[in-house]
């Protein structure tokens, strides 16, 4: 009988660790805990449902062919809502969560999809689970690319070895598109024509599975939905970050902005050091003399003001208009970087910081006293 | 979200440390090749606070490299970075089979552009496509803006375009400010040329409080604060 082998063989996966504790995190936002706060229930019967012997399952979930680890792993989440992700790991973990396994089993695509590649029936539909798990790797792939700490739905699906956070912060693929799907209305339009019982039906009749209403089961669907979703947040990112993108709507107005900002920041770079290289090559020597005198000291960011004190003896010292020249400068530069509050640009304020001046540690306050007076 | 300031503060310690490294000395440096150098050392600068982490700054890096003579000044730049921007500037950026996966895109697509069938679907279906058509376009731009944009595709495009926004900002602003200081010291440099002139007319006639400046830098401003006094003192001696 295959429910007293199911629990049976599903213990013994778990082996020595807690359910629902012992998982392995990826990073996932605190909105996923919702999910893990449904209580346990009797698993058992999801095997029933699947039909599936648990220790096919164990072989399929610990081969080496990835196109097939990632369904597996799809469908041992659907026995076992709580997997962990990584691939090589021995420590699977198998909670009963079966009110999870439900939510996970109304999803017809990935039973279907699992039954179909397990039982190679459906020669036809082959293509779909293939390209839907190599939609599901590439999406999935991008994932730890990415610098951002985003909302990844399908991060489990990636051998992502980070740090063991709590436990709740483990993810499926499937229950974050049941969530994601469960914010969405169930208005939405599929475009594939399956609303209830999918097709899986079909082949295989005793899959109970339901789908959401006016959505596609289609793993291609659901994995362009995820893929979507990325991308959306994504651009609303960027339309924070680049200004007057706020109330556009529409991805193409959005992406000509983008694209706008883009090329005028890139023109104002070529305008600056146009203009840069305009300047009299004097500022350079300045650097060069600062830089000579600091010597080293380059990470401090008060290296002006280093600088600076070893740079007023040679006013004296030098009777060279030229050299009290680049001596004023490196003076007036610092005093236009302190001396000038009623700039409005914020863009003063690393200069501000970089080059502040210590005046009351120096000898020569007295002259940037007049300085000060002067400006 | 890092800090706007730090980034600006790394940018420009590096570039005026790869400005030391550009060679302005020499005598053949019109004001474009000073432009170029400039540049380039901005843009290396803005790409090796990224530290690698980035596909543009990368790319960047591998752009900057191909021609021999930058290659140089890059690699002296680079010279206490992390190991894969050193890479990067040795070995180039995308492997060549990448190549070909980009031509034979192209290749497609004009294909499929060529082939123009009329397609008679649905009043919705077709302002969807339209839309796509739309951002497919744009993506398309962007690619070419961002560097190595090429090779991303279309999610990490987008988080690659936003961290290259923020660093180009860090690097306009950085950049506009030194503009706005240097031109402000010339402005002074030459303000302070003509006070010169001035203070040395007005030694020989002036007040003895004049004469006390022994060093034409303080001159300036000893002129600029007792120039009252001295019209005063010139206004009483016309006047008596």
């Amino acid at each position: 009988m295959e429910s007293p082998a199911g629990p049976g063989a599903r213990s013994s996966l778990t082996g020595p660790q807690p359910h629902e504790t012992g998982l392995d995190s990826l990073q996932f936002g605190e909105d996923i805990q919702h999910l893990i706060s449904v209580p346990p229930e009797n698993a058992s019967s999801f095997t029933a449902l699947l039909e599936l012997p648990p220790n096919q399952a164990v072989e399929l979930l610990h081969s080496p062919d990835s196109s097939l680890r990632s369904r597996n792993v799809i469908e041992a989440h659907q026995q076992k809502p709580y997997l962990e992700p990584h691939f090589n790991a021995a420590n699977l973990m198998f909670p009963t969560n079966s009110g999870l396994i439900e939510r996970a089993a109304r999803f017809s695509v990935f039973a279907g999809e699992n039954l179909n590649n397990i039982t190679n029936n459906s020669p036809e539909t082959s293509s779909v689970p293939s390209n839907s798990s190599a939609n599901l790797e590439k999406v999935v792939k991008s994932e730890p690319a990415e610098p951002e700490s985003f909302l990844n739905p399908l991060q489990p699906l990636v051998s992502d070895p980070t740090t063991v956070e709590n436990g709740a912060q483990n993810q499926r693929p499937v229950k974050r598109k049941e969530r994601e799907k469960k914010g969405k209305g169930s208005t939405k339009k599929s475009k594939s024509s399956a609303n209830e019982k999918s097709e899986d039906g079909e082949k295989l009749p005793y899959v109970h599975v339901r789908a959401r209403r006016g959505q596609a089961t289609d793993s291609h669907s659901l994995a362009e939905r995820a893929r979507r979703e990325k991308i959306n947040a994504r651009m609303k990112l960027l339309q924070e970050l680049v200004p007057g993108c706020n109330k556009i709507s529409g991805t193409a107005m959005v992406l000509d902005e983008i694209i706008n900002h883009v090329q005028s920041l890139q023109r104002q770079v070529e305008f600056l050091s146009m203009r840069l290289a305009a300047v009299n090559p004097a500022i350079d020597f300045n650097f060069d003399s600062i830089l000579a005198a600091e010597s080293g000291s380059l990470m401090d960011s008060n290296f002006h003001s280093m600088a600076m004190p070893l740079m007023w003896p040679e006013v004296q010292v030098n009777g060279n208009r030229q050299n009290y020249e680049q001596q004023w400068q490196f003076d007036a530069l610092n005093q236009l970087v302190w001396g000038r509050e009623d700039d409005s640009y914020n863009f003063i304020t690393p200069e501000n910081s970089l080059l502040s001046y210590d005046s009351s540690a120096n000898s020569a306050s007295l002259r940037s006293n007049h300085l000060k007076m002067e400006l | 979200m890092r800090a706007p300031q730090s980034i600006k503060q790394e940018f420009l310690k590096k570039w005026i440390l790869g400005l030391q490294l550009c060679d302005f000395a020499k005598q053949n440096m019109s004001m474009l090749e000073r432009k170029k150098a400039i540049k380039l050392s901005a843009d290396i600068a803005i790409a090796s606070t990224r530290n690698g982490m980035t596909c543009w700054s990368r790319a960047l890096v591998a752009k900057a490299s191909r021609d021999y003579g930058d290659k140089v000044l890059v690699e002296r730049m680079l010279a206490s970075e992390s190991e894969k921007l050193k890479k990067v500037s040795s070995i180039g950026l995308i492997a060549p089979n990448k190549w070909v996966i980009i031509r034979s895109k192209k290749i497609l697509r004009k294909s499929r552009r060529a082939r123009r069938v009329r397609s008679s679907v649905p009043q919705s279906v077709l302002a969807k496509s339209i839309a796509k058509k739309m951002v497919k376009k744009r993506t398309q731009v962007l690619k070419s803006l961002v560097p190595g944009g090429e090779f991303m595709d279309d999610i990490s495009l987008i988080e690659e375009t936003l961290d290259y926004i923020i660093s180009l900002r860090a690097q306009v602003d950085v950049m506009q400010t030194l503009a706005k200081a240097t031109d402000l010291l010339n402005e002074r440099a030459k303000v302070q040329a003509q006070v010169g002139h001035l203070a040395l007319a007005a030694e020989s006639t002036a007040s003895p409080t004049a004469r006390l400046i022994s060093d034409p830098s303080e001159a300036f401003f000893k002129q600029t604060r007792e120039s009252p006094q001295v019209t005063r003192h010139q206004g009483h001696r016309s006047s008596s």
